[in-house]
């Protein structure tokens, strides 16, 4: 592609007290322009590493604290070939356990949010408390041998920013320690005033990491979202990798170097100023103009509605903050809402992966709030839209997929634009050197 | 067939960039000299540099024609530095909307009143030439439903009545006056170009609704504007042309 000459777009230089980090920290320039092996994405094998060395070893998101309000509150969510249950104790802690019965190995309960007094196994009845402990084991004079364990067997947990994770490594590092070169970024946010107003899961057919690739970079906006060249700038990101984690920012609320000129002011431009509370149509000025109105306009008008960004710089009243939480949460944060992704593998095929989607918003206006938590919604091959953006993803990935298993393909060759791309892969080898 | 433009002289507003600047080009190459505006005195400078050549020239400044001093005194500067005027086409409009009652305002002032304040600027100047052509430029959405109900629809569909009561209270004079409607029309950096991109669904519905399966291109309008536009049109007078490849569906008796 021809480079254009283009204005780059401002952004504050530096973060509000008490703000998200807005230094750039660049790539580590050691990470070459190497061709990364189609196998990660196809073989078994890789898979089953993975799975060794990866999911068994890392933090994993379980989902959101607003779900575990009250004592026996609890979510069970699938990782690979295991469930887990995370529960909301009694004095307001939180744990997590296997989602095994240790008497014959059945699923203790059904995946899902749900409230429970105990947890009681279906096949005969093993009884576990919220802390895991034996509660009653029917007849307990079967087994002169005496129980095998305590109970259900219990994972690391942790709660931040009002999302709760756990691991299935009794030894893993603490997450403090793991999520600790982002500590802070997404505290401004306040995800603990947002309520969770979408919640759905999609099967697609490619591996998961097709599907973080596909939100770790902006160069597939022109093909493949051509509608969002009328509302951001795709080739002007700030990309910084950390340890293993890696964010970029993206302007919203302008028009992509690749538009040489907008008729008139875009239609998602124009959404963006009525949302903000800006008329249009009476807007007279240049349309690379309209972030700044839009951002000025929002710090203006923010207290009178009852919103609090006094935490958040100006960028991030327009911009998308998109982080990737390592190894498959996309966080896509904004002053009023979080989108958040969750990469999951297939448990056994490296060619399919479950992309659950969530959407948290801030609502100040008590009418506007949802009267109850959405339904989570379960979405086999795009019957169902995810909205326009993710329909364009996900209409893509099975054809990479597809791709990716020709014997024509060798592997990912990745541009300046894709360097979070290539960073992923350097923590994956990372985690599954020996 | 000659249009018989050679030597002619054209004001056409805001005819920089777009469907406009199409007209200018073709009105040029015709031999026809052509004064132009925008609110960008680069764009107008850009264009006489550009759009120029031996046969004809382009003429232009800075204009700002909602501005109704500011756009008098610009026609009456054209009118001096061509040495009259034969052709004159109100060509900037304030595009569709429907988000807000400003829309309203704004398609009158730049579609209505753009329109209006140039033709009776012109009119005694082609008096005095002893005639020529206004060729307004419509739209098929104010000829049938179309997007939805909103201000550019409407008040285009005002200078329907405007044009052709024009055509008949000046047509002793020798002045002319036609409306052209075009249809949708595509191009780089147009309005169906991002509607191609954002709005998607009604984009493929719409070139669904074209009996050849695609948008204008802002020459077929050009052409025939400047057709009405030449004395080669000499006995169209109040018509209205509509350019759209057959996407209406009204039939004209």
């Amino acid at each position: 592609m021809a480079r254009r000459e283009y204005k780059p777009v401002a952004r504050v230089s530096e973060a509000v007290p008490g703000g998200t980090p807005v230094e750039h920290t660049p790539p580590p320039d050691d990470l070459g322009y190497d061709l990364i092996p189609k196998s990660r994405y196809t073989s078994e094998d890789y898979m089953r590493l993975e799975w060794e060395r990866l999911w068994t070893k890392v933090w994993l998101l379980a989902g959101f604290a607003q779900d575990l309000e009250e004592p026996g509150d609890y979510i069970c969510t699938e990782i690979g070939r295991e469930s887990v249950i995370v529960v909301r104790q009694d004095d307001g802690g939180v744990k997590a356990f296997f989602n095994v019965c240790m008497h014959r190995g059945n699923r203790v309960v059904a995946e899902g949010i749900d409230n429970a007094e105990t947890f009681k196994c279906s096949y005969h009845g093993w009884e576990y408390g919220r802390d895991g402990r034996f509660v009653n084991l029917p007849n307990g004079e079967l087994f002169p041998q005496g129980k095998p364990c305590r109970g259900l067997v219990e994972l690391p947990c942790a709660e931040w920013n009002s999302l709760v994770f756990f691991s299935l490594d009794k030894d893993v590092m603490s997450f403090e320690d793991y999520i600790a070169d982002i500590a802070g970024h997404f505290e401004p946010y306040k995800f603990d005033r947002m309520v969770i107003t979408r919640d759905a899961t999609a099967e697609w057919a490619c591996n998961w990491k097709a599907s973080v690739d596909a939100f770790n970079e902006t160069y597939h906006v022109a093909a493949t979202h051509p509608q969002l060249l009328w509302y951001l700038n795709e080739m002007d990101v700030q990309i910084d990798c950390y340890e293993r984690h890696s964010r970029y920012l993206v302007p919203f609320g302008v028009t992509s170097p690749r538009i040489q000129r907008a008729p008139e002011i875009p239609p998602p431009l124009k959404f963006m100023m009525t949302e903000a509370g800006l008329d249009p149509a009476s807007y007279e000025g240049p349309v690379d103009g309209i972030r700044d109105i839009v951002q000025k306009h929002i710090r203006a008008t923010a207290e009178a509605e009852g919103r609090d960004y006094s935490a958040l710089n100006d960028d991030q009243l327009t911009d998308d903050y998109n982080y990737l939480v390592f190894p498959n949460l996309t966080f896509n944060t904004h002053a009023d809402h979080l989108m958040l992704f969750r990469h999951r593998p297939h448990p056994t095929d490296p060619n399919r992966m479950f992309f659950d989607a969530w959407t948290i918003e801030y609502i100040v206006d008590e009418e506007a709030l949802p009267t109850r938590r959405p339904r989570h919604k379960i979405i086999k091959d795009g019957d169902r839209s995810m909205g326009m953006v993710i329909d364009q993803d996900g209409g893509n990935l099975p054809k990479v997929q597809a791709g990716m298993n020709s014997a024509a393909y060798q592997g990912l060759w990745l541009g300046d634009l894709e360097v979070r791309i290539r960073h992923f892969h350097k923590v994956m080898d990372d985690y599954l050197a020996d | 067939m000659d249009l018989g433009l050679r030597d002619k002289r054209a004001i056409i507003t805001g005819a920089t960039k777009g469907i406009g600047r199409q007209i200018l080009e073709l009105l040029i190459a015709e031999g026809c000299n052509v004064a132009t505006c925008s609110r960008s005195i680069e764009a107008v400078e850009a264009c006489i540099e550009k759009a120029s050549t031996r046969k004809a020239q382009v003429f232009g400044d800075v204009c700002d024609i909602r501005d109704q001093e500011e756009y008098a005194a610009w026609i009456d500067k054209m009118v001096e530095q061509m040495d009259g005027v034969d052709i004159f086409i109100p060509n900037v409009s304030a595009g569709g909307g429907m988000d807000s009652e400003k829309n309203w305002w704004k398609n009158f002032e730049a579609d209505v009143l753009g329109t209006v304040r140039g033709v009776e600027a012109v009119i005694p100047h082609m008096k005095e030439n002893g005639g020529g052509a206004i060729t307004m430029i419509g739209t098929t959405a104010s000829l049938e439903t179309f997007a939805g109900p909103q201000a550019y629809n409407a008040l285009k569909a005002s200078l329907y009545t405007y044009s052709k009561q024009l055509g008949q209270f000046h047509g002793a004079d020798g002045i002319r006056c036609n409306i052209v409607s075009p249809g949708p029309i595509e191009f780089p950096g147009g309005s169906w170009d991002m509607i191609r991109d954002t709005i998607p669904k009604f984009y493929e519905k719409t070139l669904r609704d074209h009996p050849t399966g695609r948008l204008g291109k802002p020459q077929e309008v050009a052409k025939a504007v400047v057709f009405l536009s030449s004395p080669a049109a000499s006995w169209c007078n109040g018509s209205n042309l509509v350019v759209d490849g057959g996407f209406t569906k009204g039939v004209h008796f």
